[in-house]
């Protein structure tokens, strides 16, 4: 005979067990609990770019986990942070309903979304439902220049990269005494690629520098097949190439580089993913030397950065903090940081705590997270990195290189023995 | 205009257009015998490439060899979905024969992230960097050698069609589904083992695109797409369609974009026609073909 239990036993059990807790005082704990907050991390979890959006989602969680371990937000009785998990699928419409969805689940802030594109209609969203919005990662400049109020971003913005980028440029060239590069930009064609690429270009043109863009090639996020786009940059005989990729693209760029002998002095990306992640050093091996990125890296002498990135690697092996992660770490901080100081939940409280942020931290490259009027975050700054011998290494600012670039490559692709 | 990047670049097209037509060989096969647009192509093209992925980090196995075991997994994945998926909705109408299979595309792209994990894996297998020289071309060696040996699979699966006793039968059950039956053919059968040689080719595609593309569990839906373009432009079941617009669909999407441009600029016009619009090019040719042509190049007469 199949026992099942019916509702009037489940409810005399119920009861039961509910006499015996209330008369013993078991859950003592649990009543004392103060009450949780719910903040939101809203990443590109599956979709063409998973792999970041996993690896910022990882971030988001660790942050909130280490805040909770620490006793929570203290000023609200020791609150504890409740991470909603929302998976934007990298499409803009999904981001929307996303928003929408954790916003009426409660969440009292929203973290995300590395992605440029989304990010714009998660603002929006926010704007309207009058609720805070902390960009971990997401460059293009718009977003913060649409007057938005409730919009912070902890990352740099795309005008940042290209400024920061010609400044390395600039010291490159002076100290190998290059007087003029011939280069090609390529981007992907995501509002993200899209406005890095041209705001490099558009800042080399106003800046007069003596970089001269031969092509400008803009290829759809996601590409299976560069050849096409490779054979375009050899036919114009660049002697530097200028990518902003991501970590399919990548790996597709220098393959093809490789097999079709383009011949270059260097490959060095104004400021984008694709090119320090574990799995390109893993899968490029020697192909992957040399390749320079103008990005907002970790500090490697941070204590936080050792900390954060021990617990990281212990607990995804594999993995390390980059760019990505950092960010997504460091932008939980900032909501937490505000969530203190504001005593309270409510939007207005939040933003005018998120307004007032001066958050220490030597995480990221950079100093401390504090906000202008638009709502970046001023102190946001990059570093360039190289890869060497399978290690990556912050070459410049020179006060925190830990070695000294490499240009031109000494080595063409195809004669590194691969 | 460049002479020589635009030969590259038909050339590149056309290599890679041969894979193209055999992964569209398989939408057209299914869809000519079953008239069900299989919408988890493309992620079973990905599975092809997980497996071929797998048995090279194993057992160090080049996926230009690894591709058969490929293919017979994906014959059994395709065989078993037809039968406890496909067989079922057979009768449905159309639009409703459409949310199963798309169903079952993010069954396996989700499936294939939890097996393999999200990242872009380009793994190195031996061909994976080499290239030709001829005079000022480039030639790919891993895409020469997808292209030859999709060319060669394509040609076997039409001759297995043509000869066999089972080639028979599937064109007999494509034909007229009621008279095979009547005749005694085991129609579920035939096409359980159809639907099967259909995604054996995507997964003999996926095998052989390992040493060229970077693999990640999403990306597939593309692929979908570009075949499911290759065969209404090619006619709807028509195999030779499949072949022809492959090729077609290839050519044109590596040197749509500068041919333009150059049109552009012979015009006066200081305007680049941007590679993120390739697929633009695909969708013209379909429509201008579609207009000339509405059964497709290779299509039958309808009814």
């Amino acid at each position: 005979m199949k026992k099942k239990m019916n509702r009037r036993a489940f409810l005399k059990y119920s009861a039961a067990v509910g006499a015996t807790t209330a008369i013993s005082g078991f859950p003592a704990v649990l009543r004392a609990q103060p009450p949780e907050i719910k903040i939101a991390s809203l990443q590109p979890v599956t979709g063409v770019i998973s792999d970041i959006g996993i690896s910022m989602r990882r971030g988001n969680q660790m942050a909130v986990d280490d805040i909770n371990a620490k006793g929570g937000i203290k000023s609200m009785g020791g609150a504890k942070l409740k991470l909603l998990l929302a998976d934007t699928e990298a499409k803009e419409e999904v981001a929307r309903s996303e928003a929408e969805r954790v916003i009426k689940e409660g969440a009292a802030c929203l973290v995300g979304p590395f992605l440029s594109g989304n990010a714009m209609t998660i603002a929006t969203l926010c704007e309207q439902r009058g609720v805070p919005f902390v960009m971990d990662v997401a460059a293009a400049d718009d977003i913060t220049r649409k007057g938005f109020k409730n919009t912070f971003r902890v990352f740099p913005f795309t005008t940042k990269f290209a400024e920061s980028m010609i400044f390395y440029m600039t010291q490159i060239m002076k100290e190998k005494n290059i007087s003029k590069i011939k280069g090609v930009v390529t981007n992907t064609g995501d509002l993200f690629g899209r406005v890095q690429g041209a705001t490099f270009v558009k800042t080399l043109k106003e800046k007069n520098f003596p970089i001269e863009v031969l092509a400008h090639i803009e290829y759809p996020l996601g590409i299976q097949d560069l050849s096409a786009e490779v054979s375009k940059i050899k036919a114009v005989k660049p002697d530097v190439l200028f990518p902003v990729a991501r970590p399919g693209d990548a790996k597709l760029m220098l393959r093809e580089l490789y097999k079709q002998r383009v011949e270059l002095q260097g490959i060095i990306s104004p400021g984008s993913p694709g090119w320090y992640e574990p799995e390109f050093i893993r899968d490029m091996k020697a192909l992957a030397d040399y390749v320079m990125d103008n990005v907002p890296w970790v500090n490697p002498i941070g204590k936080m950065y050792k900390d954060v990135n021990a617990r990281f690697s212990k607990l995804f092996p594999g993995k390390y903090i980059d760019t990505n992660s950092g960010y997504a770490y460091l932008g939980v901080l900032v909501v937490a940081d505000a969530l203190e100081r504001a005593k309270s939940t409510k939007a207005d409280d939040i933003i005018g705590a998120l307004k007032k942020t001066y958050l220490s931290q030597d995480l990221m490259v950079g100093l401390a997270v504090t906000f202008n009027e638009r709502g970046d975050n001023i102190n946001a700054d990059t570093a360039m990195i190289q890869i060497q011998e399978g290690q990556i290494k912050v070459v410049m600012p020179s006060k925190a290189a830990e070695a000294k670039y490499i240009h031109p490559m000494p080595k063409q692709l195809w004669d590194r023995g691969m | 205009m460049n002479l020589n990047l635009l030969l590259q670049l038909a050339l590149s097209g056309f290599l890679l257009g041969g894979v193209y037509s055999l992964i569209a060989l398989g939408l057209s096969l299914i869809f000519g015998v079953m008239k069900v647009i299989n919408f988890a192509h493309g992620e079973m093209m990905v599975w092809g490439m997980y497996v071929a992925y797998t048995i090279l980090v194993w057992t160090g196995i080049d996926p230009f060899f690894s591709f058969l075991v490929s293919a017979v997994i994906l014959f059994i994945l395709g065989y078993l979905l037809q039968r406890t998926v496909v067989n079922r909705i057979l009768d449905f109408p159309e639009a409703m024969q459409v949310l199963p299979l798309v169903g079952m595309a993010m069954v396996f792209e989700n499936s294939a992230r939890i097996i393999w994990g999200p990242d872009y894996i380009s793994p190195q297998s031996r061909f994976a960097l080499s290239s030709l020289s001829v005079g000022p071309l480039t030639i790919d060696t891993p895409r020469l050698m997808a292209f030859s040996l999709s060319v060669i699979i394509t040609i076997l699966v039409l001759i297995f069609l043509k000869k066999t006793d089972m080639g028979k039968s599937i064109r007999a059950a494509a034909d007229n589904r009621l008279g095979a039956f009547l005749v005694g053919t085991n129609v579920n059968r035939v096409y359980a083992v159809c639907f099967g040689i259909g995604t054996a080719c995507v997964g003999t595609a996926g095998g052989l695109l390992v040493p060229l593309m970077p693999l990640s569990p999403y990306i597939g839906a593309p692929f979908t797409l570009i075949s499911f373009i290759i065969v209404i432009l090619g006619g709807m079941g028509s195999l030779a369609g499949a072949m022809v617009g492959g090729f077609i669909i290839g050519v044109a999407e590596s040197i749509g974009p500068e041919l333009i441009t150059n049109i552009f600029h012979g015009v006066g016009l200081d305007l680049d026609f941007p590679h993120t619009m390739k697929q633009v090019v695909s969708f013209f040719i379909l429509i201008v073909i579609m207009l000339l042509r509405p059964q497709g190049l290779f299509g039958g007469k309808r009814g």
